[in-house]
């Protein structure tokens, strides 16, 4: 029997399996607290949907955050491209929709990348400090192009085509971590950074590869978050850092259960799982505040239950 | 004659801000050698090398390789231009599978049109672990699954794969066990056989006498000399690293003196799952207890347990006052000090200042404002008391030699007035005049009735020094050595094995 456990723990699906075992646990609870507004079949699609958009972002993050970073603009980032969006399809329809996102995703999170590499300060202070611009520039977009999107162009707000291009993200975003260099330095570089310097890796151009494509992926989720609301409003005063929190947690699952060897579809699940929570509380019919305290505690006990501490490991 | 030579180095030079670390040192490096590189801590060995290597930019001078100028940008660089390295610390990354490790940086061989091919990638990598009989190694398991000892491997697999030129070997043995050190051994013979070249960086001067051709010794970052093995002998060696006469007989020479009655420190019964099983002894006062066996017998730990640093422990661990010690607070309140075999990682704080290093645990005795003036002279002082070589107490402790770094930390602790001193691999990579002044100073400090534990790896040091030995097992105490004159190494290892 142990060496049976000792084998499963080695699969590289052992992971995913314990992430599909709690996303059972976790709807089976709620279900029970409340059998009639939990739980449904149609319900799970609309928190799949949920889950699917931060996903998406989570996806971005894990390239920056694998190498000890973190990127606090992507909630600013999210809301321009969003802004853009909408204003872009208003001439060119769903090109607009497509193209404005990921554009502004991509040139943001280059310049969140050139701007950490060049000011060497952390990467925290540099995209909050960006991401106070960002915001500034998401008043001038909603001047421009308004803050609701056209119900004739939110054809990414609902099935299938949510679906299709979460499922064309997370590929990519697999892909990127498996088939490319991009994926094996930004591990390298987290793991250390002076011994992936001396193995001949170009540390300060994947970290700026990062963070663009942590645009890019925040440029996606955009698409995917607008198609869902519909509408935009234009935030400032750091008000975007709230739409930070729920791609990182999917990130936090990802890098969790990285070991495994399955970081995207641990993403996923993550995000999932928290969507169900979150819905779960509501159909309990507590509070929103208290949804937030309740999935900030869920998430940290999925972590560490999760994550293999070392009594006496340095951790950051 | 000319052909013969390999690797020409030109007045290879590099300073570190007013340290000197090589001073215009040209050297041949022939086909077909092992050449050793030895000298004391700080003699400029591994600046040498890392330059050689890339690790480090060249200050001046000139690499020059099969007749073609060579000045790696890095590691992987100086791979491509046939010239390897085993580093002396962990040299793989976490977080990365075993294959991902193998070809770092030079993926580029499985790329196309910006794609890897993992898949061959992988391949590739299980066929080379498999050609040096490393099977039980995964090219596609991370290599978090894998210990210490096999990570090296994989690293000596890294560095040597692809038949280099020049293999450089700096310090690795340490860290080897017997069969680890024989895999890098067949290694190195194989790139001499291939009448390529290795450069050997060993404090054991046996095992430097036993595995190379020519030997070249530095000193103070200058070159000194470079003679044939068998011309040379031990001590010979020991005069030109140091640049005087060492005695033979730098241990203990008094025998026969009976045990002080007083216990400083009483074991009992402590355990710690997967390392330590019932471990009890008693330390006393005035006396150097040594601790030996192989690598992996738990020795180790028994360090962490005495000074509170052991998780999951049970039994006891209590001072003559009757304090327990559970907590590394605790230990030190109670005047233990501690040093680590993981020097760089545990003991000290490698990107801070020796002042800070030297005084860090002393602060609290100094009050709730501290005066910096205070802090600087207190550490030169114990600094300076351990003849430190440095440039002054605001220097980082990363830009010393790995046996300046363990006399920062011995003189942190002869700082706090510690009584009972826990040394754990005490002479770890450290040339042998560091080694001579750090046994003179045990010696002092048991005559003044402190408490020594001296945990090690190195037979002749636990025989040389200590009053006592336990030899470690399995987890256990394996049997107990009192000082003799007449003791020997196969005593000890009688007990190990």
């Amino acid at each position: 029997m142990n060496s049976f456990l000792t084998k499963a723990r080695q699969s590289q699906w052992y992971g995913v399996g314990l992430l599909l075992i709690m996303t059972f646990i976790c709807w089976a609870v709620f279900k029970i607290a409340c059998p009639t507004t939990f739980g449904s079949a149609d319900k799970m699609m609309t928190y799949l949907q949920s889950g699917l958009i931060y996903a998406v972002g989570g996806c971005g993050l894990y390239f920056i955050v694998v190498m000890g970073l973190f990127d606090f603009s992507i909630g600013a980032m999210m809301i321009l491209s969003e802004l853009l969006a909408i204003g872009s399809c208003q001439y060119i329809g769903y090109a607009g929709i497509i193209i404005a996102p990921v554009v502004c995703g991509l040139l943001l999170g280059l310049c969140n990348g050139i701007a950490y590499v060049k000011l060497h300060i952390p990467s925290m202070i540099v995209t909050t400090g960006l991401s106070l611009i960002y915001e500034s520039f998401s008043v001038f977009a909603s001047n421009w192009g308004g803050t609701r999107l056209d119900s004739a162009y939110n054809a990414f707000g609902s099935y299938p085509w949510n679906l299709i291009l979460a499922l064309a993200a997370f590929c990519f975003c697999g892909f990127l971590l498996k088939y490319t260099k991009v994926g094996t330095y930004t591990n390298a570089i987290g793991s250390n950074e002076l011994t992936a310097k001396n193995m001949g890796v170009n540390v300060n151009k994947y970290k700026v590869i990062a963070f663009t494509l942590c645009g890019l992926f925040t440029g996606l989720m955009s698409i995917l978050y607008l198609g869902y609301g519909t509408a935009q409003t234009p935030q400032t005063g750091m008000l975007s850092q709230a739409l930070n929190f729920q791609p990182l947690m999917g990130t936090f699952f990802g890098l969790a259960f990285k070991k495994y060897g399955h970081p995207v579809v641990s993403i996923a699940i993550g995000e999932f799982i928290i969507a169900m929570i979150f819905a779960g509380f509501v159909a309990l019919g507590m509070p929103t505040t208290v949804n937030n305290v309740v999935t900030g505690a869920a998430l940290l006990i999925i972590v560490c239950l999760t994550t293999k501490r070392v009594n006496g490991a340095v951790v950051k | 004659m000319e052909n013969d030579i390999l690797l020409h180095a030109e007045k290879i030079d590099k300073r570190f801000g007013p340290t000197h670390a090589v001073d215009h040192v040209s050297l041949d490096f022939k086909r077909g050698e092992i050449h050793a590189l030895i000298g004391e801590n700080g003699s400029g060995k591994s600046t040498f090398t890392n330059m050689l290597t890339g690790i480090l930019p060249i200050g001046e001078g000139t690499f020059t390789l099969d007749g073609e100028e060579v000045a790696p940008k890095n590691q992987v660089d100086a791979n491509h231009h046939g010239i390897a390295i085993v580093v002396q610390e962990m040299g793989t990354l976490s977080g990365l599978s075993v294959a991902e490790n193998l070809f770092l940086g030079d993926e580029d061989q499985f790329m196309s049109k910006g794609i890897k091919n993992t898949a061959a990638m992988n391949k590739k990598a299980q066929e080379l672990l498999d050609s040096y009989g490393l099977d039980h190694i995964k090219a596609t398991s991370s290599i978090d699954n894998y210990d210490f000892e096999d990570r090296k491997l994989v690293e000596i697999v890294k560095s040597t794969w692809f038949d280099p030129k020049i293999l450089v070997v700096d310090e690795t043995t340490t860290a080897l066990s017997q069969s680890g050190r024989e895999q890098l051994f067949k290694c190195m013979m194989h790139v001499r056989e291939l009448g390529h070249c290795v450069i050997f960086i060993s404090h054991d001067l046996e095992e430097v006498l036993t595995m190379s051709d020519t030997i070249s010794i530095l000193r103070d970052g200058q070159f000194i000399k470079t003679v044939i093995k068998d011309d040379v002998t031990q001590d010979d060696l020991k005069t030109l690293m140091v640049g005087r006469e060492m005695s033979d007989h730098y241990y203990r020479t008094d025998y026969g003196e009976s045990l002080a009655s007083d216990v400083a420190v009483s074991v009992k019964d402590v355990s710690v799952p997967d390392e330590l099983e019932d471990i009890s002894f008693d330390l006393h006062r005035g006396e150097i207890l040594g601790i030996g066996g192989l690598s992996e017998c738990g020795m180790h730990e028994v360090g962490k347990a005495i000074f509170g640093a052991s998780y999951n422990r049970t039994g006891s661990v209590t001072l003559a006052d009757g304090t327990e010690v559970n907590d590394i607070n605790t230990a030190i309140n109670s005047s233990i000090a501690y040093a680590s075999k993981d020097r760089d990682n545990e003991s000290l704080l490698i990107n801070d200042t020796i002042q800070d290093n030297i005084t860090l645990p002393s602060m609290r005795d100094m009050g709730h404002v501290l005066s910096d003036k205070k802090l600087k002279s207190f550490a030169t002082e114990y600094a300076n008391l351990m003849s430190t070589k440095m440039v002054g107490v605001s220097q980082f402790v990363s830009a010393l030699s790995g046996g300046n770094k363990q006399k920062v930390v011995l003189a942190r602790w002869l700082g706090k007035q510690s009584d009972i001193l826990v040394l754990d691999s005490p002479t770890r990579g450290i040339d042998i005049k560091v080694k001579a002044d750090i046994y003179d100073l045990l010696d002092k400090m048991r005559k003044e009735g402190k408490a020594i534990l001296v945990i090690s790896e190195e037979i002749m040091e636990l025989i040389g020094m200590c009053d006592r030995i336990y030899v470690m097992k399995d987890g256990k105490i394996n049997g107990e050595l009192d000082r003799s004159p007449e003791l020997t190494e196969q005593d000890v290892i009688a007990k190990m094995v």
